[in-house]
């Protein structure tokens, strides 16, 4: 099958604990610090664990530049203003920019308006009346309506909910409707915002760390939740080349599978997730040794790391262990359905910084997950190559996107 | 250059109001009747005014056949509703699952709401117990994928996993990407389809909303909402040369499909700008090498909204401007809306079987300027393309070209 003409990264925006915008983002990550804290959106006090990368309060012109800022969720807050970032920094600024008439708008999103909907219920339920404006925003392709709706783009718009996955599930298929001619330019990418259920649920399972969470460390006990967006302007080649954009990146390549074995525990030997690596570096046209750094799904979980590691082992054979390794989660948290689309930003911005970010989170490597860690300070990415993005989810889906740089060789 | 794969339909599931798989549908797409009982009003609405008091319920359908009951138990209803649709799929196709799962088979659904009981369950336990008091089983189940999910492990289908959230164009939204990773070589086979359950509290709060009718009537004058409903309706998608290969039987050809955004769309109803959909819907046929005049019907995703019928009757008109519409089916005042009963009608076009209008319709909408195809016990000439169309509250649309296949 051709894979058609490159597909250029014009354009990255971003919000996350670090704050709003791609340059909190990058100076968070690259001091190697977390974000993670005592969130303030939910009383947090009768949970198991109360830390969690939420979201600093938005810059007040924010409301100001968007009318519809009061009515929305802070899913649909933080993904129009990550679009709306990616577009200027694209070169896009105008406020419906004529390109976009006939954008696919592809996000991920597993919880969406969620933290309004439970608060639309317990209204409801604590004296029977409650604001129907809440409930209008419960639902998970909501960001991704209010982007185009936003934006007065009428290409394709879906929302991919398939869990810790979705972003960068949303990446791939935004490829593939560039890559079919069916658009010119994608805002492709995720968002989504802190809830009780999802919280109090990853808690319920054990699964979350008391402390920010501590990816591929041997003390390592669990995740840690986050919420934000990470939104990438995506083109083709020549749309971009005939407006005179230049490329980030470029996204080469994606591939995903499904584990078929459980609904939340990895398959222990990261069969799925191996196919999901290669099937990317196959689209991608790319091999192990043309890998400069891998930035993980890594969660902090006992179980998720050393899948992952044996996923990666048996994807990339014996380069597995010499390829650098960063997780963005010791700094973020889990953004959920956003988590590959503020990984995929920030594998961006490593190759577009020339460094790799160091994986937040104190203690010693695990010896059962032996990848080339990188902590202590970025690392300069020694050798020019392609990075891979990799994401695992409940229900077993994994994906993976395959970067290489933007600029040519020096 | 190799050729581009084509994608066939081998096999349908459904767990419907009407029953299990396609044969009862048909009938009731000949009938023209719905099939729906009361749906309790949850305590905290129950005060308020109600419009409608009535879903297409799968409630008594018996499904034990395709699912034991202990796996069950640790299923929310939207997952028991796919994974019996996709087992019935998988029979019909005659693909039976091996015994190691197929990195081949891709799983694409679509879902509204979820399994918004495990949900509010969950939130129950918060409110009741405090946070501890959730149960981790109904967390891994409320997760919007946990049917995908399911469907992947109980279907052996290891290929790509994807839940997809087009609300009333979920389901034929769902089509066109399973078709798109088969025709790209990501995976050789598919289920595709959707999956919905309506609880108390859903259908309280679309009343809240004004959007919901006991008698829908799509495309009518008087119409004032659509019915809701719940199930699940799954497809096999294969590629074409392997599924004529093994001697399937081929109920369709998928030929085309797209989709559009209407950003006139509020987020709690249908826009007014059917340009979007048209466009897209030429667009596409062009990409696949066909023209307007291919289409011989059209299954519209009229289900008795004021808005939504409006925009679908535009859309066609737009589309068809200076031509004579084909037959223009509106199956949702038969099936309800979600869960993707309506494509059914497709494979009904096709085949030529009878649909009557839906019950009720009596007076045609000058402004809409289309009116349901379809006489009950009357068997139109089977179709050789069916366009699908399907537009979405809060902007969102999918379309996809059914095209009828010569058998091996």
């Amino acid at each position: 099958m051709s894979r058609g003409e490159p597909v250029w990264v014009t354009g990255a925006g971003a919000v996350s604990a670090w704050g709003w915008g791609v340059e909190p983002l990058w100076q968070g990550l690259a001091a190697g610090t977390t974000a993670i804290r005592r969130p303030d959106r939910f009383d947090s006090s009768a949970y198991r664990t109360r830390v969690a990368g939420e979201v600093p309060d938005p810059p007040a012109e924010l409301a100001g530049r968007f009318s519809g800022w009061s009515g929305w969720s802070w899913a649909d807050r933080f993904a129009v203003a990550a679009a709306r970032e990616a577009l200027d920094r694209a070169g896009l600024g105008a406020e419906r920019p004529a390109e976009l008439a006939n954008a696919t708008v592809v996000l991920g999103s597993s919880t969406g308006g969620m933290l309004e909907g439970e608060e639309y219920y317990e209204g409801l339920r604590r004296d029977q009346r409650s604001r129907l404006r809440l409930i209008t925003r419960q639902l998970v392709s909501s960001p991704g309506e209010v982007v185009a709706r936003e934006l007065g783009c009428s290409g394709p718009v879906e929302t991919v909910s398939s869990a810790c996955a979705s972003g960068t599930l949303a990446l791939g298929m935004a490829l593939e409707r560039l890559r079919a001619g069916e658009a010119d330019i994608a805002l492709a990418g995720g968002s989504d915002g802190l809830c009780r259920i999802t919280y109090g649920g990853f808690n319920a399972l054990r699964l979350v760390d008391d402390e920010p969470c501590r990816p591929f460390r041997r003390e390592r006990a669990g995740l840690s939740i986050g919420e934000g967006s990470g939104i990438l302007v995506l083109e083709t080649a020549s749309t971009a080349a005939a407006r005179g954009a230049t490329p980030l990146a470029i996204l080469s390549g994606a591939g995903a599978s499904s584990d078929a074995h459980h609904m939340t525990a990895p398959h222990p030997e990261g069969e799925g997730a191996a196919r999901a690596v290669s099937r990317a570096l196959v689209d991608a046209a790319r091999g192990p040794g043309d890998l400069a750094f891998i930035n993980a799904h890594g969660t902090g979980t006992p179980l998720n790391d050393v899948a992952e590691w044996r996923a990666l082992a048996s994807a990339l054979g014996r380069v597995a262990g010499q390829v650098p390794v960063t997780s963005t989660k010791g700094a973020v948290g889990h953004l959920l359905g956003a988590a590959g689309a503020i990984e995929a930003v920030a594998t961006v911005l490593s190759l577009v910084h020339g460094s790799v970010h160091p994986t937040a989170g104190v203690g010693e490597p695990d010896p059962e997950a032996p990848v080339d860690l990188v902590r202590d300070g970025t690392r300069p990415i020694e050798r020019r190559g392609a990075a891979v993005s990799l994401n695992l989810a409940f229900g077993g889906c994994n994906a993976a996107v395959v970067f290489e740089p933007g600029s040519p060789p020096a | 250059m190799t050729a581009p794969r084509t994608v066939v339909v081998t096999g349908v599931g459904a767990l419907t109001s009407h029953g299990l798989g396609l044969s009862p549908l048909f009938d009731a797409l000949g009938r023209g009747e719905p099939l729906a009982a009361p749906i309790d009003r949850l305590p905290e609405l129950a005060a308020r005014a109600a419009s409608a008091r009535r879903a297409a319920r799968v409630d008594g359908v018996a499904w034990d056949e395709w699912l034991a009951r202990r796996a069950a138990r640790r299923m929310s209803p939207p997952s028991i509703y796919g994974v019996v649709a996709a087992r019935m799929a998988q029979a019909d196709s005659g693909l039976e699952p091996g015994e190691e799962p197929d990195p081949e088979y891709a799983v694409v659904l679509a879902t509204t709401y979820g399994a918004c009981s495990y949900s509010q369950r969950m939130l129950d336990q918060i409110l009741d117990h405090g946070p501890e008091g959730i149960s981790p089983l109904l967390f891994m189940e409320s997760v919007v994928n946990a049917p995908a999910g399911q469907v992947a492990i109980q279907c052996r289908a290891a290929g790509p996993n994807l839940s997809l959230c087009l609300r009333e164009a979920g389901p034929v939204a769902t089509v066109g990407r399973g078709a798109a990773e088969i025709a790209a070589g990501r995976a050789s086979r598919a289920l595709v389809g959707a999956t919905e359950e309506m609880t108390p509290l859903l259908h309280g709060v679309l009343d809240q909303f004004r959007s919901l009718s006991d008698h829908p009537r799509p495309l009518d004058r008087r119409r004032d909402g659509f019915l809701a409903g719940e199930g699940a309706l799954i497809m096999v998608l294969e590629e074409e040369a392997a599924a004529r290969r093994r001697g399937a039987r081929l109920r369709a050809r998928v030929r085309a499909w797209g989709g559009a955004f209407d950003p006139t769309a509020p987020c709690a109803d249908w826009g007014h700008d059917p340009v979007p959909l048209a466009r897209s819907i030429r667009a596409g046929l062009a990409r696949h090498e066909l023209a307007v005049d291919d289409v011989d019907a059209v299954v519209c995703g009229a289900s008795g909204s004021r808005r939504g019928d409006r925009l679908e009757a535009g859309v066609l008109r737009d589309l068809f401007s200076g031509r004579d519409l084909p037959p223009v089916y509106a199956p949702k005042g038969v099936t309800g809306e979600y869960a993707g009963a309506y494509l059914a009608a497709g494979f009904a076009a096709l085949e030529g079987r009878p649909m009557a209008p839906p019950a009720g319709f009596g007076e045609p909408d000058p402004e809409l300027g289309v009116t349901p195809s379809g006489l009950a016990g009357s068997a139109p000439p089977p179709a050789g393309r069916v366009l699908v169309t399907g537009s979405a509250a809060g902007g969102s649309a999918a379309w996809a070209v059914l095209e009828r296949v010569d058998q091996p």
